[in-house]
């Protein structure tokens, strides 16, 4: 047994077995959810990069998975301490929904505490807390949304807090209209071993749901939709440095 | 049955008014119980009705309230009814399934409120027949139909991406002619929310619906934001318009409501406050010895607040948990325990957390993740109320199967997503009603049903949108049975002591 284990241990890519703080972690599996109970949403979520054979702790997704389905895990890897959740911790952290179906597996506690919930600072104020005015000079801004992978779906405590943001901005500020650019991450990629790319429609998807929240928002301004395909990476810090995460995107673009 | 002869049939009623007087002498209430259309009786500032768990209390902000020619309490339509019909006071202005036994019983099925329309389980069926309206009389649900193809809220068209096929139809709503989805509708069956505390079921926290997706609609009257807590299918997103899918459908008015009309009626529903106000198992009042039951807390309190982040849920009650030597010496054993149960309970619901596993607004599309743990404050989350402050629609499976009951006196449809399948049920799925789907078009909303207020509950019994749950009891048993929550008896019981007291 010993000796299978090394064996599989020198079929790791190399990459795996060196993987430092920082390192960006990317693979497709089954996610699998520990049990863990420090009160509300405390449980932990791990997922094994099929190709290193290394379980992460990928918890601290905006987005978190469904046990009946494999994730896309995006990552960077984290000098946080594994205790909590009893693997290696990503963060930043996406946990993108696929559509291929999984077998439910859940680990109990064995000791581990999980992670006390605590707001993501993200988080928006109730419309009852006045917002502060945003300070001129105002100009062409632009705001960016990110999502799942292959979604339009506007992601809570992510989403809301930039569009927050940019809607007390844009109160402010007074352009003449908004223009919504939806992206896609359309060209193919392996992954995993599977060929990952985000379907073209979603780009057009990302770019409505967007404009239709702000014409809620802001119903006295002019909201245009665009959409582009083969979206490439961006450096926008609320991506959180991952790549893909920044190629998921809808850009809100104010024009003055 | 045309609405004349329901009203010839109404008219020789004085045996049957009798048999009312002796039915609510059973009960030890006072005869004025039933408020009927037109009486013109004035509704008092304040006003008390005895339930088997204590007193109801309602007020009325500006009461009293003279309600001769008040449109809420008039009959305007062609079968008798008026709004109190089904918003009755002493029901914590709902309907209980054992006010509607006890109405049957006194006037011999001739009152509006078995109007064939949606107070039997079909206006097909024999109305003079009681089995016609067992759906009303033994859970207490009333035939709601909507169109299909699907409106959403405020009307508009969707092209839903699912079909619609009945699997099983018991009472011919859904398969006889001019009834199912082939005739452009689908009927479903559901209990009636209550009218009162209405500022809390229109207060918006937030400007997004997360379980959606999106901002929140706006008003099309007043282009605010809507709390989308309104109806169980979320298709009425303001008063105007819920009132007026009211007074044509329910109360079979064929006219417009006039702008007057509909000002007085939302005037009054923004007035009324109703909870439970005493209980005879506590020894007295729930706003005794630092606690602050009733429904005066929540007239004077600001809507609206997440619990989580200011005043936590059901916390009305947390003084119980340290009664002084002194208030306890003034009272018996027994109630002093019921009034530390109340309290457990309130500590139960906000801190007891449980799995929440494939429950769509919950566990998708949100990013909560499935499974989820939390407790009861997840969702029933607004602070003096539990309903969420976010637009309420959840499944927790009452409706469909696997987790709902198999009753075979509802309707069964088979739903076929089109495009993405269901998250959690899969590409076809069996259910009693699809709730939101109805409006929103999407499969994904299956199943899901706006939540309810907690308030007034022992006064409105059975519970859940269809009825499931005959008592309070029942209620936890659900929970514990679709969650494997692993409550103890004694957990169980706080539980439903504190519901009581709502």
């Amino acid at each position: 047994m010993r000796t299978l284990v090394t064996l599989a241990a020198l079929a790791l890519p190399l990459s795996a077995q060196a993987a430092e703080t920082g390192d960006l972690v990317r693979f497709v599996s089954c996610p699998v959810y520990r049990d863990a109970d420090s009160g509300k949403k405390s449980g932990c979520w791990l997922a094994t990069d099929p190709g290193s054979g290394q379980r992460w702790d990928v918890s601290q997704s905006p987005y978190k998975p469904n046990w009946d389905f494999a994730v896309l895990v995006e990552g960077r890897v984290s000098a946080a301490s594994a205790d909590p959740c009893g693997a290696p911790v990503l963060e930043p952290v996406r946990t993108s929904i696929l559509p291929d179906p999984c077998t439910r597996h859940m680990l109990p506690a064995e000791g581990y505490k999980g992670r006390k919930f605590v707001l993501p600072p993200r988080n928006i104020q109730p419309l009852s807390v006045a917002r502060d005015t945003p300070p001129g000079p105002y100009a062409e801004r632009v705001f960016t949304t990110y999502f799942e992978f292959d979604r339009d779906f506007l992601v809570y405590q992510y989403d809301d807090y930039i569009i927050d943001k940019a809607v007390t901005w844009v109160r402010a500020a007074k352009p003449k209209k908004l223009v919504v650019t939806g992206f896609a991450a359309t060209e193919p990629e392996t992954v995993s071993g599977q060929m990952l790319a985000e379907r073209p429609e979603v780009a057009r998807e990302r770019a409505e749901s967007i404009a239709l929240t702000l014409r809620r928002l802001l119903p006295e301004l002019p909201v245009e939709t665009k959409w582009e395909l083969a979206a490439k990476p961006t450096d926008d810090p609320d991506a959180d440095t991952i790549p893909g995460q920044s190629q998921r995107r809808a850009e809100i673009r104010a024009i003055f | 049955m045309a609405a004349a002869d329901r009203f010839r049939r109404s008219l020789p009623l004085a045996g049957a008014a009798l048999a009312l007087i002796l039915a609510v002498g059973a009960r030890g209430n006072a005869p004025d119980r039933w408020w009927s259309p037109g009486e013109g009786r004035v509704l008092p500032a304040s006003l008390d009705y005895a339930n088997d768990h204590g007193v109801l209390r309602t007020l009325v902000v500006g009461g009293p309230l003279k309600t001769r020619g008040h449109p809420f309490f008039e009959p305007l339509g062609a079968n008798g009814r008026a709004c109190v019909t089904c918003h009755q006071p002493a029901d914590a202005m709902s309907l209980s399934a054992r006010t509607a036994q006890e109405r049957w019983d006194a006037t011999g099925g001739m009152d509006p409120l078995f109007a064939a329309i949606d107070g039997s389980n079909c206006p097909i069926l024999p109305q003079g027949d009681k089995a016609s309206h067992s759906l009303l009389l033994e859970r207490g649900l009333f035939r709601i139909q909507r169109p299909w193809p699907v409106r959403t809220f405020n009307g508009q068209p969707v092209a839903p991406d699912f079909t619609i096929e009945v699997v099983r139809d018991p009472n011919g709503c859904n398969s006889a002619p001019g009834y199912g989805p082939n005739a452009g509708n689908v009927s479903v069956y559901r209990r009636v929310r209550p009218v009162a505390n209405m500022k809390y079921l229109l207060a918006v926290g937030f400007a997004f619906d997360p379980k959606q997706g999106y901002a929140l609609p706006l008003d099309p009257d007043d282009g605010k934001p809507q709390s989308g807590n309104l109806m169980a299918d979320n298709r009425a997103g303001n008063l105007r318009l819920q009132m007026e899918d009211a007074s044509s459908v329910h109360l079979e008015f064929a006219r417009a409501l006039t702008p007057a009309q509909i000002k007085r009626i939302q005037d009054f529903e923004l007035s009324i406050y109703t909870a439970q106000q005493s209980s005879p198992a506590a020894g007295g009042g729930l706003d005794t010895m630092g606690a602050t039951g009733g429904p005066a807390k929540l007239r004077d309190s600001q809507p609206g607040a997440l619990g989580s982040i200011g005043t936590p849920v059901w916390s009305e009650f947390a003084a119980w948990d340290k009664i002084s030597p002194e208030d306890a010496a003034k009272l018996t054993p027994q109630k002093l325990a019921f009034r530390q149960s109340v309290a457990r309970g309130a500590r139960v619901f906000r801190d007891k957390t449980f799995l929440i596993t494939d429950s769509a607004g919950i566990n998708s599309r949100m990013g909560f993740g499935n499974p989820v743990r939390n407790s009861c404050v997840f969702c029933h989350n607004m602070t003096q109320m539990g309903n969420d402050v976010a637009p309420g629609q959840v499944d927790l499976g009452t409706t469909t199967q696997p987790f709902a009951d198999p009753w075979d006196d509802l309707p069964l449809f088979r739903i076929t997503c089109l495009g993405q399948p269901h998250p959690h049920y899969g590409k076809v799925i069996l259910t009693y009603d699809p709730g939101f789907a109805l409006t929103s078009g999407k499969c994904a909303d299956v199943g899901k049903i706006t939540l309810q207020s907690m308030r007034g509950l022992a006064a409105r019994a059975p519970y859940f949108s269809n009825g499931l749950a005959r008592d309070l009891r029942g209620v936890v048993d659900y929970y514990e049975r679709r969650y494997n929550i692993g409550y103890t008896e004694q957990e169980k019981q706080d539980l439903v002591n504190l519901m009581s007291v709502l």
